[in-house]
């Protein structure tokens, strides 16, 4: 019962993985190579041992963005999975992967030479209210429509429904 | 600054864009969006007048409203495009991304707790170790530079 089994994928669900150890680390990285490979203006990241995380589904693909480093993604979907220095024992992997990735909150910033000077402030941008409120009709479509891989592992993927289109 | 448009692609340089211009910027909070950054939020901007210089984003369909764009080659999310409106881009993925600061946050019931503490939090890395910082100066970079290209990949090619 103690066994540890943490579990991620992609947003479709065709890359799944599991972590049987507790991940190290969490941090979030500004460099302007890991916000090139999230889009965004930095990388969530986890640590966790090689020999600790395995790909229960499909496979990882592969860019290597230098010499040092393989970043994983789904081909199928795009979302960004793993940062691996070849060789090292450790792998990094994205906290917004995780089924719950509310458990894993960053302890540190890391290259921040590259931070957005507008990073600061987004905490004080006005919300706004949610799709369910402005768009009650479409949100519930969207529901109901949801091409997304729930957070939890699944026997099969795509489920059997004849909406789930993948173009 | 919009006059002659902004650039962007994805990290290998297999897909560049050009816009004339840019609507609103967000920060989208939906799990959607989480999950096809692998991060805390989607960083999306509208466009006006994109083009796709090179390549194109392949396209996964989230839902049966609306479709989200990434590069094939190396994975970088790029946008969110809503059924008949215009393409969202993913902010990160321009050249520069400090000129599409967003303005907004939306969906805040999937916004995670710790995010408004982001800032705050301890900087580690090359600012306070010379030896991280003399391995990044020897990392040779196979990124798409921020600036369009005549050719891509670069002379010498990338590995396989």
């Amino acid at each position: 019962m103690s066994e540890v089994r943490i579990t991620g994928g992609c947003q479709c669900g065709a890359v799944r993985y599991a972590l049987h150890e507790q991940p190290t680390n969490p941090h979030i990285c500004h460099c302007r190579m890991c916000q090139k490979a999230f889009g965004s203006f930095f990388a969530p990241l986890f640590s966790v041992s090689v020999d600790a995380f395995a790909v229960t589904r499909g496979e990882l693909a592969i860019f290597m963005s230098s010499d040092v480093a393989e970043r994983g993604f789904c081909r199928a979907c795009g979302t960004p999975l793993t940062i691996h220095d070849v060789g090292d024992a450790t792998i990094c992997v994205s906290i917004g992967s995780l089924d719950e990735p509310a458990k894993l909150a960053p302890a540190h910033q890391y290259g921040v030479e590259a931070r957005m000077p507008y990073f600061a402030a987004l905490a004080t941008l006005p919300g706004e209210t949610t799709t369910e409120d402005d768009i009650p009709g479409k949100a519930a479509t969207i529901a109901r429509t949801n091409h997304q891989h729930p957070d939890h592992d699944t026997a099969a993927w795509p489920p059997v429904r004849p909406d789930n289109r993948h173009d | 600054m919009t006059g002659e448009g902004l650039t962007g692609g994805c990290q290998c340089g297999a897909v560049r864009f050009h816009v004339g211009g840019l609507g609103r910027g967000s920060i989208c909070h939906c799990r959607m969006c989480q999950k096809q950054f692998g991060a805390f939020y989607g960083p999306l901007i509208t466009s006006k007048d994109l083009t796709w210089t090179r390549g194109e984003p392949k396209w996964f369909r989230s839902s049966n409203k609306a479709r989200r764009g990434f590069c094939a080659d190396c994975g970088t999310p790029l946008g969110y495009q809503p059924d008949g409106e215009a393409v969202e881009l993913a902010i990160g993925a321009f050249d520069d991304p400090a000129a599409a600061a967003p303005s907004i946050q939306v969906n805040p019931n999937d916004k995670l707790s710790f995010v408004d503490g982001l800032p705050t939090l301890p900087m580690r890395g090359a600012v306070d170790s010379p030896q991280l910082a003399a391995f990044n100066a020897s990392v040779i970079s196979y990124q798409h530079p921020d600036h369009d290209t005549a050719a891509w990949p670069r002379p010498g090619g990338l590995p396989s």
